[in-house]
């Protein structure tokens, strides 16, 4: 486990995963001093998978901060009865504070409806921070669709995990200027290629994962083939790169991320469901000498 | 000139549907539905115009929801002569309508204000822009007329038209001329 934790570095624990049997399984997270909002929304997903399937679940965290941000991102809300830890939650709780770059926490959806009033406190606190109306569009817009999707086409027993986070500098890629919001969503339903292979027009496009989730990023294409559907995450993904960032989707064992220029696919451990990670830059314009 | 019609005009960010951030596709199947009430109260050749400028975020599956749906549909002919106008400014909002009728191969007329000029959100087919754009053009025009300005035959204008009435794009009004004779005459919707 490296130093951040990311959907990448829960790789082993997901390839592992598969064949947990029954018995009880600890996730050591000591070496973790960095979580961003894909890893925590990876976790989530990872546990909820873990939970049912052994007898007994632990993280081992160590030092202050990585425990206190889990806690300041809700997850021990809504995972500390659940699983087991070395972190003494009682007196993080007590010593809980505001984090001012934390748009959403850890948050557990199951409905569309649910959607609209995450939209509205996720507006307000980037209004607050300075967000310029047209960021605010695009990240909102960005969030929606991909709750939307995963409210939609992610039915699992557990919903779909989100979480959102802004920083006052580059997180993603290589270093820059400037400051970044991280948005990520994990969903425990059918998988991409599943969704897609409903529809019997799209039978060429889902022979493997990679394949459905290059499809899928295509407009108007959909699991049910509606006129007007499916067009969400390919405008997602437009919105990203146009900023400079990026747009990644996991789904079984695939990965394609989409970049202003290239689109990368590459194979990795199964996702038993989606994942989403969209990185927003905001690059500060360089000035020009006239 | 074209005739008096009646006309209304609904507020998308006034009702109780979410404000100035309208996402998920079930908002935009309360904002539809509360459209197509308005539209069914108008009378036959009347116009809605549906005003987003109060709107601050609209998503894509709001936009095709609400907007894309609403359009196709007028586009069958669900909502009888009555005509469908966009109003809203030149902004990135327009950005996902655009995307959704672009999908569906639809189009609407949009203005910045009522009685502002009239412009094209979504896709015309090619080979009709030159026919909506002399309507608009003329304002009025006959079917005879309009064919002359084109350099087309009369069945070639009349089936461009027609299409373009179909669209919800143009009024299309019959009249009787002549002995057992018809004309047709094409107007603006705005």
């Amino acid at each position: 486990m490296s130093g951040v934790l990311t959907m990448g570095s829960l790789d082993p624990a997901f390839a592992g995963a598969g064949s947990a049997d029954g018995g009880p399984v600890v996730l050591d997270l000591r070496a973790v001093e960095f979580v961003e909002p894909a890893g925590l929304c990876g976790l989530a997903a990872l546990l909820e998978y873990l939970i049912p399937r052994c007898e007994e679940v632990g993280i081992a965290l160590a030092g202050r901060d990585v425990p206190a941000y889990l806690e300041r991102m809700n997850f021990f809300r809504l995972f500390g009865d659940r699983v087991r830890t070395n972190a003494d939650v009682a007196s993080l709780e007590e010593r809980r504070r505001h984090n001012p770059g934390t748009l959403q926490e850890l948050i557990n959806l199951h409905t569309e409806e649910e959607i609209p009033g995450i939209i509205e406190r996720i507006s307000e606190i980037l209004e607050n921070q300075g967000y310029r109306l047209r960021e605010r569009v695009a990240i909102c817009s960005v969030l929606s669709e991909i709750c939307a999707n995963a409210a939609e086409h992610g039915r699992s027993s557990f919903g779909a995990y989100a979480a959102v986070q802004a920083y006052h500098h580059i997180v993603s890629g290589p270093r820059r200027r400037g400051e970044e919001v991280l948005i990520a969503i994990a969903d425990g339903g059918p998988g991409v290629r599943e969704t897609l292979a409903r529809n019997p027009a799209l039978a060429e496009h889902t022979t493997t994962d990679n394949d459905a989730l290059r499809h899928a990023l295509e407009m108007g294409v959909s699991g049910t083939g509606e006129i007007g559907r499916g067009g969400g995450l390919a405008l997602v993904a437009g919105i990203a790169a146009r900023s400079g960032g990026s747009l990644s989707l996991r789904s079984g064992t695939g990965r394609v991320t989409v970049y202003e220029n290239r689109k990368n696919s590459r194979n990795v451990p199964e996702f038993p469901g989606t994942f989403v990670r969209v990185s927003l830059p905001r690059i500060p314009q360089e000035r020009t000498s006239s | 000139m074209p005739e008096e019609r009646a006309h209304r005009a609904f507020e998308v960010a006034g009702g109780d549907f979410g404000g100035k951030l309208m996402v998920t596709r079930s908002t935009g199947r309360a904002v539809r539905e509360a459209l197509e009430e308005t539209l069914a109260d108008l009378p036959k050749g009347g116009t809605l115009y549906v005003d987003t400028r109060g709107v601050e975020l609209m998503d894509y599956s709001f936009a095709d929801e609400a907007l894309g749906i609403l359009a196709s549909r007028a586009a069958s002919g669900e909502y009888g002569d009555r005509h469908l106008v966009l109003v809203e400014e030149d902004r990135d909002l327009l950005e996902n309508v655009e995307a959704s009728l672009r999908q569906r191969s639809l189009a609407m007329i949009r203005v910045d204000d009522i009685g502002g000029e009239p412009g094209i959100v979504g896709e015309v087919p090619e080979h009709l822009v030159a026919t909506l754009q002399a309507i608009y053009d003329a304002g009025s025009i006959t079917n005879a007329a309009l064919a002359a300005k084109l350099g087309l035959n009369h069945t070639a204008c009349n089936n461009r038209a027609t299409r373009l009435a179909k669209l919800g794009l143009i009024h299309r009004r019959i009249e009787t001329a002549a002995p057992g004779g018809r004309q047709y005459t094409y107007e603006r919707v705005v």
